[in-house]
Order: structure tokens, then C-alpha cells, then sequence
């Protein structure tokens, strides 16, 4: 799991928050593919937006800085940039798959 | 009313929503009102009468600015401050959110930990009570 913003909380609250991080992992491959399969660029850059605000939120700040990246380069300007970025992200949330 | 009490979150992200209901309700015992829309908050606010209200930006349907304008046209909601969420942070585009008539606004990705304490700083500079 990512560094997480509550460390100094009592430990069942921060098993609580444990248990929310574990959730939305969990679902950040669902997210990917929403990205992936986006059907235009507006969708790609909403979905990456969402990711953006949230990832940080739970304690996954390299997943929200990959996010930003590639919502930057989504408008289109330069297809490969935007591609290296999408890999990157998904090399990260891969990543977080992992037991 | 002089307590911060009830907190209505307008957010139409599932795991946004989620974290907000740890923050707010597990760390801040806040009494959270979830919506998930601004047509679900437009809906819940007569009800819930919330000292606060936490405002998505960029949503489906209603925006955030739009929710916002008809919250205020609501009886007793034209004193309830509103914070708005984004996870733009462009100080031009703050200013902007600003404009709309909000009490401040809360840059996405938040600490969960801070936020309960952020959202009591912006209701204790709006008075600490409702005005009307």
C-alpha cells in the first residue's frame, strides 16, 4: 500500500482507513480499463481527472501525479507523449496489484 | 446554531464519497449527509439542514456552481457556507470558484486527517452561525 496520511491515528482507525484503501485498489483496474477504453478524448480526460482527485485522497500520491500527467497530454497535442504517460500509470496500478 | 454539525457532501465519485464519509463522520464525528448529485442535494437539504456543505465541481447534471446558485435560492440555505472540491488548482480558476459565491475551496487530493479541522476554519470565518 501507498504512504498513508494517517499513521499517527489510533490503530483501529487506521485499519479502518486500511480497509478503504484495500477497496480502492481493488477497483483502480476498473478504473484503468474506463480510461483505456475511453471512447474520446472528453471521456479519457474526465476519467483521469476523477483518478487524479481521489488517488491522493487514500494515500496514493504516485497514482494521482501519473493521473495528472496523462490528463495534461490528453487534449491530443502529442499522441505518444500520451501513450508513454497511460503506460506509465498503468505500470503503477499494476503495480498495486501485486499481493 | 453555534456547533458545526452536519456536513452535506455533494460528489458524484464513489471512492471520493467514501473517503469523505471516513473523514468527516469516522475522524471528524460529523452527522454526513452523502450526495451523490446536485439534483440529490437540491432533494436533501430541507431535511438535512447542513451547517456546511462540500461541493464537487465538475459533475454530471447539475455542476457545482449550478447546484450551488439553487442551494442558495432555497429557504434557509442562503447563509450555509459552501466549499467547493476540485482538483483544479489554477489560482485563476480558484478565483473563479470564488466568484460563485463560495466560502472557499478544497483542492483534490485532500488529507482525510486535516479535512475535518479545513472545513471547521471555513465555517468559524463564515460567523459560526446560520444568517437567516
Amino acid at each position: 500500500m501507498g504512504a498513508a496520511p494517517t499513521d499517527d491515528l489510533p490503530s483501529e482507525t487506521r485499519a479502518q482507513f486500511m480497509v478503504l484503501q484495500r477497496r480502492f485498489v481493488a477497483g483502480l483496474p476498473l478504473r484503468w480499463l474506463e480510461i483505456r477504453d475511453a471512447p474520446d478524448s472528453l471521456s479519457m480526460r474526465s476519467a483521469l481527472h476523477r483518478l487524479c482527485g481521489s488517488a491522493g485522497s487514500y494515500g496514493f500520491e504516485r497514482i494521482g501525479q501519473c493521473a495528472r500527467a496523462a490528463e495534461a497530454l490528453a487534449s491530443g497535442e502529442s499522441a505518444a507523449a500520451l501513450a508513454q504517460a497511460l503506460r506509465v500509470l498503468e505500470t503503477e496500478i499494476g503495480l498495486l496489484q501485486q499481493p | 446554531m453555534n456547533e458545526l454539525r452536519r456536513v452535506m457532501c455533494v460528489e458524484d465519485d464513489p471512492d471520493i464519497r467514501m473517503i469523505l464519509e471516513f473523514s468527516l463522520g469516522t475522524l471528524g464525528a460529523y452527522q454526513v449527509c452523502l450526495c451523490e448529485s446536485g439534483q440529490a442535494a437540491l432533494s436533501q437539504a430541507p431535511a438535512f439542514a447542513p451547517d456546511i456543505v462540500l461541493l464537487d465541481v465538475m459533475m454530471p447534471g447539475l455542476s457545482g456552481p449550478q447546484t450551488l446558485e439553487a442551494l442558495r435560492a432555497q429557504p434557509g440555505m442562503s447563509g450555509v457556507p459552501v466549499v467547493f472540491l476540485t482538483a483544479k488548482a489554477m489560482p485563476d480558476e480558484v478565483e473563479e470558484l470564488l466568484q460563485y459565491g463560495a466560502s472557499g475551496v478544497i483542492v483534490k487530493p485532500f488529507d482525510p486527517v486535516s479535512l475535518p479541522q479545513d472545513i471547521r476554519i471555513y465555517w468559524e470565518h463564515r460567523g459560526g452561525r446560520r444568517t437567516d
